[in-house]
């Protein structure tokens, strides 16, 4: 199915204006402390999820803006934010 | 007269409760792996699971492709085997898989490109595959449709000729092959969704499935795009993969046109005349990952743009029928074959991008040995999930047509 996004400031447009920025994985580590491990983790490593995952992209072909956003894998639609788990 | 037929791999077996091995995933690389454990290991009490039915994945969504004309030192041999053993598969399983070695033609559309080709051949030569460059008009002459003139948007500057590749019935290879593993006695479960692993003590101790639990001591998965996402929601193991859908298409037959595989980096894009006559051609990935499968108005114009670009003969053409697959890319384009490491009697075989049919029956040999003999196999060695942390990525990048989410 075809991709569309909602840029904050944008708003909804064809996905081929987006770059896609990987799964959210937390902040970025700290140099202190930092192993091989950990950096190939924030890197390399995906969960690969087929359903709703969080995400980067980067609107490339608009106002160049990064933001998350929920996606499902398997049909390419953007998902509500799920409500906070407290 | 329908329902009744009998699957060629002979009659439905039980599942049983306990197996010595259990392969997740009813692809060609677990078929080929149940059928070297059989027939080479000895190893007859396997059990494969597959949600759907055999060749659903990428199997029977690939567009028959094959070739050793990789890029580093480690994979070279690895498909120069998998490409010699289709004759032998052919009559060891008493199959006709209708192995079409035409002969692969990689278009190089600038200096740089035919430079990198010289090296790839280089490395091609060294491992004994057969492999050259030769310029545009002797492209010309291999393949009279192509066009060489300068006016088009990336003009031909010569090719990578690599006689022994073309390509192979890939459904015929799913059916040989489960013909040759159920014959040796392996169970082929189709319908049947695996949706766990169970470890104790850090080692593999059965499988859940939906029609009950399998006690076993060693698992593969090799679920082709599904691998990923399978192992971390089991075993809670991340991969570096991401799992993007490839899409591909046939045109309506024609006559005899193209004798080669001829594939082009520059305009993403490669094609090869089916036995019946359609122009087979795909290449295309959607820029982010995805499960769908689906197909975008967005690369079929691309495709028709690019054909009809460097073979205008096809110009006009109706596309039949169009598909997608899922392909699980790495960060070095090299797959991840690996096990015993993270769980003992767990293994793996995946990341294998769009490259996995190509492999499968050389990969299956090796897997089979690893499993057998629980030590790796020199071949498979330098492929282990470490080498992301060591640092130790393949350069296999600099093969011939690169395909990340970032592109």
């Amino acid at each position: 199915m075809a991709l569309t996004l909602t840029c904050p400031i944008c708003g909804k447009r064809n996905g081929y204006e987006f770059r896609y920025g990987g799964e959210e994985k937390g902040p970025r580590p700290e140099e202190e402390g930092m192993t091989p491990e950990s950096w190939c983790e924030y890197v390399h490593l995906n969960e690969c999820k087929a359903g709703v995952q969080e995400e980067w992209w980067f609107h490339r072909d608009g106002c160049g803006s990064w933001f998350k956003t929920f996606r499902d894998t398997t049909t390419n639609l953007e998902q509500p934010t799920p409500a906070r788990e407290e | 007269m329908f329902g009744k037929s009998k699957p060629m791999w002979g009659e439905r077996k039980k599942l049983k409760s306990s197996y010595d091995v259990v392969l997740i995933g009813g692809g060609l690389h677990s078929l080929a792996t149940a059928y070297y454990l059989a027939k080479e290991q000895g190893i007859t009490d396997v059990a494969i699971i597959e949600k759907n039915y055999i060749g659903y994945g990428g199997a029977g969504r690939n567009t028959a492709i094959v070739r050793a004309n990789q890029r580093t030192q480690y994979n070279v041999p690895l498909y120069k085997e998998a490409l010699d053993l289709w004759p032998v598969l052919t009559k060891e399983l008493d199959y006709n898989l209708m192995f079409n070695n035409c002969g692969n033609l990689n278009l190089m559309h600038s200096e740089a490109a035919m430079k990198a080709a010289r090296m790839t051949i280089a490395t091609a030569q060294f491992h004994g595959v057969e492999s050259h460059l030769i310029d545009a008009k002797e492209a010309k002459e291999l393949v009279p449709a192509l066009n060489i003139s300068e006016d088009i948007t990336y003009p031909i500057h010569g090719a990578m000729f690599h006689p022994p590749g073309g390509v192979v019935r890939h459904d015929a290879v799913v059916w040989g092959l489960a013909k040759g593993a159920a014959k040796l006695g392996v169970h082929i479960h189709q319908q049947t969704e695996a949706t766990g692993i169970n470890t104790r003590n850090g080692k593999v101790t059965g499988v859940v499935t939906d029609k009950g639990t399998i006690n076993c001591k060693q698992v593969l998965v090799s679920a082709g795009g599904y691998s990923a996402s399978l192992i971390h929601g089991f075993l809670g193991i991340k991969l570096p993969i991401s799992v993007l859908t490839i899409q591909a298409m046939v045109t309506q037959p024609l006559k005899p046109l193209l004798n080669h595989v001829v594939s082009s980096g520059a305009y993403h894009c490669y094609a090869n005349q089916t036995l019946k006559g359609e122009i087979a051609t795909g290449a295309h990935m959607d820029q982010w990952p995805n499960y769908t499968t689906l197909n975008t108005a967005h690369y079929i114009k691309h495709q028709a743009e690019a054909l009809s670009e460097f073979l205008p003969a096809l110009r006009g053409l109706r596309f039949m029928r169009i598909w997608g697959g899922l392909a699980d890319m790495t960060p070095d384009m090299a797959p991840i074959m690996d096990g015993n490491e993270q769980i003992e009697g767990f293994f793996m075989d995946c990341g294998w991008g769009y490259f996995g049919f190509k492999s499968c029956s050389a990969v299956g040999k090796y897997m089979a040995q690893f499993m057998a003999t629980n030590e790796c196999p020199d071949m498979l060695r330098p492929f282990n999930l470490k080498r992301y942390q060591e640092h130790k990525l393949m350069g296999e990048t600099a093969a011939l047509v690169n395909y990340t989410p970032d592109n």
